[in-house]
């Protein structure tokens, strides 16, 4: 197989949007802008035909007869992949239906075996601090609440105004014994990435273990948790042109975890459940990418560079939030004065265009984002904000289209927005 | 309003519930041409104080409202979102709900929720969205006159009328407002719905108050009361001022309440007096609850009537109407009825009519 080399406009399959009825309004299908590849990815291009061949192979991969081969093959093939791509060796990856149970599962599962851990230095069972940021997702911000009630303390490190972490009071942290730390690679809803290296060193002084969300890192950075030197690490494969329901978590060798699920030794008894194989499969598959991720997030942050500063020069009083740290190449969130980033999402969705004022989990009735409210934005700023993520087949044209409706549009509902003021004037 | 000709694609945001009348609303429209766009209120989370389990619907309360507005947005290919109201809902019409009830008053909160949400937060998304129209499920109708002024008229379907709850809107507002479904019954709307498809054809109609399940209102002014306001107090006969009995908190009741008063007398006893400043609840014979006057403040019109003209004024939405005479005082009104009316019930509504046409209304003291 080989991925095709140029950041060409057909890279992804947009099948599924084409299955939808045509509304009588909304442009449809490739006359759709999709901007929101931080909520999910469309499928790559060729996956559709590598999934029905895979398909045949429905047999059970736990099975010892010939039915079984093919699917543990698949699982086999799929696992060596993907430890590739994120620099570990196969047997430290742990496939999960995807990041929120690979986060469950580092924080639960290390929670669960570090009373009982035979590893020297990881018997942690007497320090009850968890470190977490204020931007981590809700699968990790709500994990760790809920183990408050087995005894976890959490500590919240803060971030700036312009998303960067406090690491004088991460430092400050650290002296207090801490059992683990957890800081996702690089934010959803900002792209700002996190020095985990650093932290991680830091964690690791201090005796503690560092698990890293580095969901939004593949497809958008080279990821090597070697090199990052962290313990345990979650992806996902539907945010890099794979399929939902499938992600892992990297383990580093030797270090305990309790399963999630119990019942069969799937996973080497870290996760039990038959195996999503097709998803799984799907994930290796895209996983072979590896060597062109260095071009195509150079090619992404190059257009979004362009983009960003063509939106400052046309959308007046705006801003883009958390734009002086380092982020991640695709990603975008940007503040539009005197703007109800809700508002705005429904007109742009009706003129074709996806994007989003915030994570894609909630129930589809958007709050203030609570990641822009943690770095000091007001309630109205974080209103008043968008995020638009753009992925490997984003073309220039698309964003110049979407760059023309975004400013007609906003010049609509400021001039609505003025009308009001002068009535109760 | 009716539409017969084909609009040049005009573009309609439709409020809708996930009941049967706003989806048939939705309907009606898209069958005329507009370019329809649904949108459901959030405007309560249950989840954290209750779960009432509809049969047949296996999800969370407010949630299955939803999901149903949105299968008929699905159905009719229509864009469809959910807006957050929420902090809007919980100011303007829980809380107030609440205090009206703590201070021995019967609330009427669909008001406040089209007056503060459907036609105030609604209508500002309306403008935003490109829109030239609201439509809601509302039975009401719209009609202008000679003179090209509209005003709102009962529905077709006497029964169903919800004009009641439409006083406080803003007569200038009204040319930008439809309710499809004010001309037609409801056993037609059901029919259209089974036609159409719709999976809310057969959905029961929502009865009560949106945001009260099973438990009942009193339960939940409980839950959202500090507890130094539910104090108790006494249950006094009428006129005589003989103890009763004591009661747990005035909230418990309402004008011309027969059942759950918690004394055993000899006569039926009925609740006619609520005295919010000393949390007494007299209770008399049914003839004390029959008054010819009231008193109505915070008034809205939506159009012109003469001091002397005889209106017909409903005072509680299940009420037929009487004729009354208005007499202003301030920015007050004295109401005189022709016939004494029965339960007369303070943070209602009075609601004014000429004929068929709503004319105005406001709160009964």
């Amino acid at each position: 197989m080989r991925l095709e080399t140029n950041l060409s406009h057909s890279w992804t399959y947009d099948s599924v949007r084409r299955t939808m009825n045509p509304s009588p309004f909304i442009p449809q299908s490739s006359d759709r802008v999709y901007l929101d590849h931080n909520a999910t990815s469309p499928l790559a291009l060729g996956l559709v035909e590598e999934l029905v061949r895979w398909s045949r192979s429905w047999g059970n991969p736990s099975s010892i007869h010939w039915d079984g081969r093919a699917p543990k093959n698949l699982l086999r093939e799929a696992r060596q992949r993907v430890a590739k791509l994120v620099g570990a060796n196969p047997l430290e990856v742990v496939f999960t239906s995807g990041g929120s149970e690979a986060n469950n599962l580092a924080l639960k599962g290390f929670h669960g075996a570090r009373a009982v851990s035979e590893v020297p230095g990881e018997r942690l069972a007497d320090r009850s601090q968890f470190i977490v940021s204020a931007v981590e997702h809700p699968s990790v911000r709500k994990t760790v609440d809920y183990l408050t009630r087995w005894g976890v303390q959490v500590r919240v490190i803060g971030v700036d105004r312009d998303g960067q972490i406090d690491l004088d009071s991460y430092a400050e942290a650290l002296k207090t014994p801490t059992a683990l730390v957890s800081v996702m690679y690089a934010n959803n809803e900002t792209g700002t990435i996190f020095p985990i290296q650093k932290m991680t060193k830091m964690a690791h002084e201090a005796g503690a273990i560092f698990h890293c969300d580095a969901v939004q890192a593949l497809g958008k950075a080279v990821v090597d948790v070697k090199k990052w030197g962290v313990d345990l690490a979650s992806f996902s494969a539907h945010k890099f042109y794979g399929l939902k329901g499938a992600g892992c978590l990297y383990v580093r060798q030797g270090l305990q975890l309790e399963s999630l699920i119990h019942g069969g030794g799937q996973e080497r008894g870290r996760r039990a459940g038959t195996e999503n194989v097709m998803a799984i499969a799907a994930m290796g598959w895209m996983a072979q990418a590896a060597d062109q991720i260095e071009e195509r997030a150079g090619a992404m942050k190059a257009l979004r560079d362009e983009f960003e500063q063509i939106l400052l020069a046309r959308i007046s009083d705006s801003r883009i939030n958390a734009s002086p740290g380092k982020r991640l190449p695709n990603t975008t969130s940007i503040q539009i004065d005197g703007i109800d980033g809700e508002t705005l999402l429904m007109n742009l969705d009706m003129a074709g265009f996806a994007v989003s004022t915030g994570a894609a989990c909630s129930a589809g009735s958007p709050e203030p984002s609570p990641v822009l409210l943690a770095m000091g934005l007001s309630r109205k700023e974080a209103q008043s904000s968008m995020r638009l993520s753009i992925g490997w087949g984003t073309t220039r044209e698309e964003l110049a289209r979407f760059v023309e409706t975004l400013q007609v549009t906003v010049q609509r509902l400021r001039s609505l927005r003025d009308a009001v003021k002068d009535e109760h004037l | 309003m009716t539409t017969t000709s084909a609009p040049s694609k005009k573009r309609v945001l439709v409020a809708m519930s996930g009941g049967v009348d706003s989806s048939v609303a939705a309907s009606l429209l898209v069958d005329q041409g507009y370019e329809v766009i649904g949108v459901t209120m959030q405007v309560w989370d249950y989840s954290a104080t209750q779960c009432d389990l509809e049969e047949g619907h296996g999800t969370c309360c407010s949630s299955t409202d939803v999901d149903d507005a949105r299968a008929v947005a699905d159905k009719l290919n229509i864009p469809f979102y959910v807006v957050n109201c929420e902090e809007k809902f919980k100011a303007q019409v829980i809380d107030d709900f609440v205090s009206t009830y703590l201070a021995g008053k019967t609330p009427v909160p669909c008001v406040n929720c089209n007056t503060y949400l459907k036609f105030d937060h609604l209508l500002k998304k309306m403008k935003e969205l490109d829109c030239q129209y609201l439509a809601t499920g509302h039975y009401a109708t719209i009609q202008t006159d000679e003179l090209g002024r509209p005003s709102i008229v009962t529905s077709e379907d006497n029964w169903k009328d919800q004009t009641y709850f439409l006083f406080t809107l803003d007569q200038a507002i009204l040319p930008l407002l439809m309710f499809p479904v004010g001309t037609w019954q409801k056993e037609d709307i059901r029919r259209y719905a089974e036609e159409r498809g719709l999976a809310v054809a057969r959905k029961k109609d929502s009865t009560g108050i949106c945001f009260i399940g099973k438990s009942g209102y009193a339960d939940f002014v409980e839950k959202h009361s500090p507890p130094s306001e539910l104090a108790p107090g006494l249950l006094r006969r009428y006129p005589s001022g003989e103890v009763l009995g004591e009661h747990r908190g005035i909230h418990q009741f309402t004008y011309g309440q027969r059942k759950g008063l918690g004394v055993a007398v000899g006569d039926p006893l009925y609740v006619v007096k609520i005295d919010g400043a000393t949390r007494t609840v007299w209770l008399g014979e049914e003839s004390c609850l029959y008054a010819s006057e009231m008193i109505v403040q915070k008034l809205n019109w939506l159009g012109p009537w003469a001091p002397g003209e005889k209106l017909r004024v409903k005072i509680r939405f299940q009420h037929r109407g009487a004729e009354a005479e208005l007499v202003p005082q301030g920015d007050q009104l004295l109401v005189r009825f022709a016939e004494p009316q029965r339960a007369i019930t303070p943070g209602q509504a009075a609601v004014f009519y000429r004929g068929q046409q709503l004319l105005g209304g406001g709160w009964i003291v």
